[in-house]
């Protein structure tokens, strides 16, 4: 599995909302996290949009899958996105950073939304593919105010 | 300006009385004219805290109204808020949101302005052929600004009541959540959640103000995962209904206070972090008003028309239109407590807030269906009648309600009437 299907599989398992292979994807020392200030950096005292450990996730995942959460419904179905500009920029043999371009179209009743951003991960090799290690996204608008972003990016 | 409605027919007092609220406060676009006119160029409004403009130099770009406004700590070490707009052709003098200028350029025609608001500069003033006297086109300053701990207000008015008149018996409240820090001062030094809904921006305050009703319903998953994580049962504050915890104050205010109601104390054996915290509080308010402050979870708060206060951070309300909205986060860090009560409070936040977080994305979900829900005319009066037959006039001027009681919604709608009818100010 080359870095590039990785990251098309983990836009399918997002897209289609199956919360819990996704989850698997993931390395128990993982941390998600979408900052607001591009500028800012890890563990400074800054908030976050999304600053989840893999505890955190966890709970995501559960809360997102429990059937409770308003805006999941709708989004289920109607949610795509396009990964592209896919640069591997460090590799040591045992994990990868990888980034990657994003664009995401959503259609929910009251109106259609596009969200774009970059990705920043962290892949682990293991047998024939990657788990992640860390994944970082910078959202265009993340210092402007947002809708609700109440599914996986 | 806004447009002019003066002439309406609208009788405002008949859109609100006793447990109903006509649907047309949040949908008819001329009644939301008439609210910036009436309240938000009429009342005072929250710009933001000192602690965000520490530095002289220091600014950020907040809004009253629909109307731009800068937050400046100026070189002088006082702190203005000045109407965002060239003396010159009106530009935007600042674009950014925040940050530290010696002096404000206008981009159009490079007018400058210091930090403190005098015009410096008017480009190529040869041209004006006669004395241009520069002391005449300062940028503007809101007519009356006051602070209270540091949290700085504003009003576009040229009178009205003082900002101690505004506020009344909420500034006992407001203390309760400053206090939690050991040095008595808070600092929102932590960055912002900015998010939109399409709804009203009477939903904000309304539904943050609410949650014990709504909280078991839509927060459910939320109050689980919140339990599980904390050893902190907040699901235990809806089993039984306590009363006096729903406070309508007098000038629209509304507070969730919470001292009758204390929290079951989490599990396990304290952090040395939390031990430390702990004695801090203790040795600056004594064993009594600490246990109070560790023990229950600080008020609720709602400071009319835009100023929340929520577990963990201050929230504003910024109306862009009659079915629009931006609200604002502000994760409220505790000046001089462990670095680590800290690091928690904001964790806690992220898991609570802002567009990705646990809980309050159901509620802005149910204000945007709550704008769709509104577009049906059959009976258009909302209810909310709640605890009407139990409220207890308190002597501060308002009234209480138990836990999931709306006795504070009304005390809202009884002084938003005042406003739009000239009642008020």
């Amino acid at each position: 599995m080359t870095p590039e299907q990785f990251l098309y599989h983990e836009a399918q398992l997002m897209d289609e909302m199956r919360f819990d292979e996704w989850f698997a994807l993931w390395l128990e020392t993982g941390t998600y996290w979408v900052p607001i200030d591009p500028a800012d950096e890890e563990g400074s005292r800054r908030v976050s949009i999304i600053h989840d450990d893999y505890l955190r996730l966890e709970q995501r995942v559960d809360r997102l899958k429990s059937g409770s959460v308003l805006a999941v419904e709708e989004a289920r179905g109607a949610m795509r996105r396009i990964v592209s500009n896919i640069a591997v920029t460090a590799d040591d043999g045992a994990e990868l950073a990888v980034e990657s371009n994003f664009m995401l179209g959503i259609a929910r009743s009251s109106d259609q939304q596009f969200w774009m951003g970059r990705s920043f991960h962290r892949l682990r090799r293991e047998g024939d593919g990657f788990r992640i290690a860390g994944k970082k996204v910078l959202l265009i608008n993340s210092r402007r105010e947002i809708p609700l972003l109440q599914f996986l990016i | 300006m806004a447009t002019k409605v003066d002439n309406a027919p609208v009788d405002f007092a008949s859109l609100a009385e006793g447990p109903r609220v006509h649907g047309s406060v949040y949908r008819d676009p001329e009644i939301f004219q008439r609210e910036l006119e009436r309240i938000w160029y009429k009342v005072w409004v929250y710009i933001g805290h000192e602690s965000e403009v520490p530095n002289r130099g220091d600014f950020v770009r907040r809004q009253i109204g629909l109307q731009p406004v800068l937050m400046v700590r100026g070189d002088d070490d006082v702190v203005r808020v000045f109407y965002n707009r060239c003396r010159h052709r009106a530009n935007l003098v600042c674009l950014a949101d925040q940050g530290n200028a010696k002096k404000f350029v206008c981009p159009y025609h490079a007018w400058s302005y210091a930090n403190t608001g005098e015009l410096l500069e008017p480009t190529f003033d040869e041209g004006y052929d006669y004395d241009l006297d520069k002391d005449q086109f300062p940028l503007v300053e809101l007519p009356r600004q006051d602070s209270y701990r540091g949290l700085v207000f504003a009003s576009v008015a040229e009178e009205g009541i003082s900002l101690a008149e505004h506020l009344g018996p909420v500034t006992e409240f407001l203390d309760l959540f400053m206090d939690l820090s050991p040095e008595g001062e808070i600092a929102l030094d932590a960055g912002v959640q900015k998010v939109r809904y399409k709804g009203n921006w009477k939903y904000m305050p309304e539904n943050s103000m609410e949650g014990d009703y709504h909280g078991p319903f839509i927060h459910k998953i939320a109050f689980e995962l919140f339990s599980r994580r904390s050893g902190l049962d907040v699901g235990t504050l809806h089993e039984e209904e306590i009363p006096d915890v729903i406070r309508s104050l007098p000038g629209g205010h509304m507070v969730e206070d919470y001292r009758g109601a204390p929290l079951a104390p989490p599990k396990g054996e304290p952090s040395p972090a939390r031990k430390e915290y702990a004695a801090m509080l203790r040795e600056r308010y004594g064993e009594e008003k600490a246990g109070q402050l560790l023990g229950t979870m600080a008020p609720l708060l709602y400071v009319f028309p835009n100023m929340i206060y929520i577990m963990t951070h201050i929230r504003t309300v910024q109306p862009v239109d009659v079915d629009q909205t931006y609200s604002y986060y502000y994760p409220v860090m505790l000046k001089g407590a462990p670095e680590e009560i800290n690091r928690a409070r904001l964790s806690d936040h992220e898991f609570m807030f802002g567009s990705a977080g646990f809980v309050s994305p159901d509620d802005v979900e149910i204000m945007e269906r709550n704008q769709v829900g509104m577009k049906a005319e059959g009976n258009d009066w909302l209810f909310i009648g709640r605890g009407l037959h139990r409220e207890r006039e308190m002597p501060d001027g308002g009234r209480s309600g138990f836990t999931m009681d709306e006795t504070h919604l009304r005390g809202f709608w009884r002084h938003y009437v005042k406003l739009m009818s000239g009642d008020a100010e």
